[in-house]
């Protein structure tokens, strides 16, 4: 019966109802956006960093991977130490550094990577063959566009120039093995990956046996701290980072957009429970008499508060459907905005779509309905019966 | 690359030259002008540099910087070449030219002789280096066209349930012969001042935020720069468009009103 009395209630109006439910939808649209962005840059970063099973990187002291340019020294030594250890997996090194290929009148740079192709954790294939011989270059998707070349094409490749004898330094012929994409790249970025002693020989003599990190894949039940003891007790001149302490990293650094979720979010929720509360209200004030009747006929109090209270929740919820519908559309375009942002590795989602997110969003509409019809079922719950109808009898 | 240094305190009798630190580095490790402090290039060197804190600075206004919790520090070039077996290289060039037409000039000469590096005019460089901020500002434009749509329901909502309220006035106006645009120019001019009054209070409320948020974060990220503004080309654009969309809801709420016969309204 509540039900029946809350439906028709809200049919009556039918303008002021679709309204009030649009409003909803907007707002429950901004809060599922907001909901998805304060967890979804840590969850999608998680599985990034997790997505070839690396649980621990290491890094040049007092730096996170690739944030300056500083390097460890003796990577062959660190690798031997990290390898005799039987818990660990993988020990898969990387260099980072800077390539030029001279194409005609014209230089194209792009960012490089040395590493293992054996143990890599760093790009997939997309074409070709892995750089699995010393002479092999790999490249991605916009440095291959950018070159105009072919697999298996030789390409001339410098790390760096001589402005005084205007010559290229660390000039090396390398065959182009392969299409990859970077699995950490970002948008819009041109990247090549190689040997690591590939690009350490062409490096200046500093980086003849530097790397910029070291990623790590763990044996299954391994206690991760005890990993990182083991390796803070043997190398002492590198940060061994979790992906607890990576992701806290991204959290530091991301912080503004977590706390503009949470504040836009409130501010949805808020808005959503002003409009559902000032509808139910003013719906509640111009049927007053009606409410006064069903009391006098012997209607309980708690029957009237079922319809009111359900009124709200009703307008919330249809009005939530629909914004999560919104949402996922309006998130989509926050995040193509989002992703633009230079540096951040293209797989990187802002707004990720998840069903807790879902769930999180629609629960708290629903409780803010509940929170709007209280004020106004408590309003027709108290009404003095006689002098209401007395004055709606005149009137 | 300055990042990567480490300082190690311990005091020394030579003579050393000196660096500058940033105010967060001094306040964090304690330091002062005249304090002694050991350098290197990497957490393993034997013979790091002694140098003398020579000055702490301010931390530059520079919003690309905002975000980076490094600490800094300035020292000589020839110093910092040496300490990191940079040779007697840098990383790039400042050049200050007279006019614009100097700067075109510099471009192409160097541009025509240069290898291994370009020239590009600072404006250019700022444009490139701020492209965080616009993909920031792209997103809070988003994020306001959302809310404007809210606004602009609630708002047509909130009009639709003033005008209803007063159906039994409005009948009896009608009744009385005062014509349609009458009332509905009144309910038009109440659609607007109650635009006008929410757009001045949304000012203030807004001036309080504005208040808050840059106490907030300038302390979060120790900076003096503003992280939100509220200039009279915001509050113009935020009045007119509340103005229009008061007026908007006010026209389509007063429609539905005077399109309905007096009986009609009376509930007869």
């Amino acid at each position: 019966m509540p039900f029946t009395l809350a439906w028709a209630s809200l049919r009556r109006h039918p303008t002021r109802t679709l309204l009030a439910m649009l409003g909803v939808a907007v707002s429950a649209a901004l809060l599922l956006d907001m909901v998805m962005m304060s967890t979804g840059m840590r969850e999608s970063f998680r599985t990034l960093l997790l997505s070839r099973g690396f649980q621990l990187r290491l890094a040049p002291k007092g730096t996170l991977p690739f944030d300056t340019d500083a390097t460890m020294l003796n990577t062959r030594e660190m690798v031997r130490i990290l390898r005799a250890n039987p818990d660990f997996n993988a020990v898969s090194p990387v260099l980072g550094g800077t390539l030029h290929f001279p194409r005609g009148d014209r230089v194209i740079t792009a960012s490089a990577l040395g590493l293992d192709p054996a143990v890599q954790g760093d790009y997939e294939l997309l074409a070709g063959r892995a750089p699995t011989r010393p002479d092999d270059i790999v490249v991605n998707n916009f440095l291959y566009s950018s070159l105009g070349a072919r697999i298996g094409d030789t390409l001339r490749v410098a790390t760096g120039y001589d402005p005084q004898t205007r010559e290229y330094s660390g000039m090396r012929k390398l065959v182009l093995a392969g299409r990859i994409r970077f699995l950490y790249g970002a948008m819009h970025q041109r990247g090549a990956a190689m040997q690591l002693q590939t690009l350490q020989q062409m490096s200046p003599p500093e980086k003849a046996d530097a790397s910029s990190l070291m990623m790590i894949r763990i044996r299954d039940g391994v206690p991760m701290d005890s990993a990182i003891q083991w390796i803070k007790q043997r190398i002492s001149t590198v940060n061994v980072i979790s992906i607890e302490a990576a992701l806290d990293q991204v959290d530091e650094r991301l912080r503004y957009f977590r706390q503009l979720a949470a504040m836009l979010g409130s501010v949805s929720l808020f808005v959503g429970f002003l409009l559902v509360t000032t509808l139910v209200t003013i719906s509640v004030n111009e049927r007053i008499g009606e409410i006064a009747v069903m009391r006098a006929i012997g209607i309980s109090r708690a029957h009237v508060v079922a319809q009111i209270v359900l009124e709200g929740v009703a307008i919330s919820i249809i009005g939530a459907f629909a914004g999560l519908l919104l949402g996922l559309v309006t998130g989509r375009y926050l995040n193509s905005i989002l992703s633009s942002f230079p540096g951040l590795p293209e797989a990187i989602d802002f707004f990720l779509w998840q069903p807790k997110s879902a769930w999180t969003a629609l629960g708290l509409l629903a409780l803010s309905g509940i929170a709007a019809g209280v004020y106004p079922s408590f309003r027709a719950a108290s009404l003095p019966i006689a002098t209401t109808l007395r004055e709606e009898a005149i009137a | 690359m300055l990042s990567s240094l480490f300082l190690f305190f311990l005091l020394q009798q030579a003579t050393p030259r000196t660096i500058a630190i940033d105010e967060r580095l001094a306040a964090d490790a304690h330091l002062k002008i005249g304090d002694r402090v050991y350098l290197s290039a990497t957490p393993e060197s034997r013979s790091p540099d002694t140098v003398i804190i020579g000055a702490i600075l301010k931390r530059s206004n520079d919003p690309a910087e905002v975000a980076r919790s490094e600490y800094r520090i300035h020292m000589h070039l020839d110093d910092l070449q040496s300490i990191t077996a940079y040779g007697d290289r840098v990383d790039r060039y400042a050049v200050a030219t007279p006019n614009e037409a100097a700067t075109t000039r510099a471009l192409t000469k160097i541009n025509s002789a240069a290898f291994g590096f370009d020239a590009h005019r600072s404006k250019d460089i700022a444009i490139g280096t701020s492209k965080t901020f616009q993909v920031v500002s792209r997103f809070h434009k988003a994020i306001g066209v959302i809310t404007i749509v809210a606004s602009a329901i609630f708002l047509l909502c909130i009009m639709l349930l003033k005008v209803e309220e007063r159906r039994r006035d409005v009948a009896a106006l009608r009744l009385m012969g005062i014509s349609r645009r009458t009332v509905m120019r009144a309910v038009v001019i109440e659609a607007a001042l109650l635009a006008l009054l929410g757009s001045a209070m949304g000012v203030g409320v807004g001036w309080i935020g504005s208040q808050f948020v840059n106490w907030y974060y300038r302390g979060v990220y120790r900076t003096p720069l503003a992280f939100s503004l509220i200039t009279p080309s915001i509050v113009t654009l935020a009045v007119l468009l509340s103005l229009v969309l008061g007026i908007s809801a006010g026209i389509l709420a007063s429609l539905r009103l005077v399109r309905t016969p007096p009986l009609v309204l009376f509930g007869r």
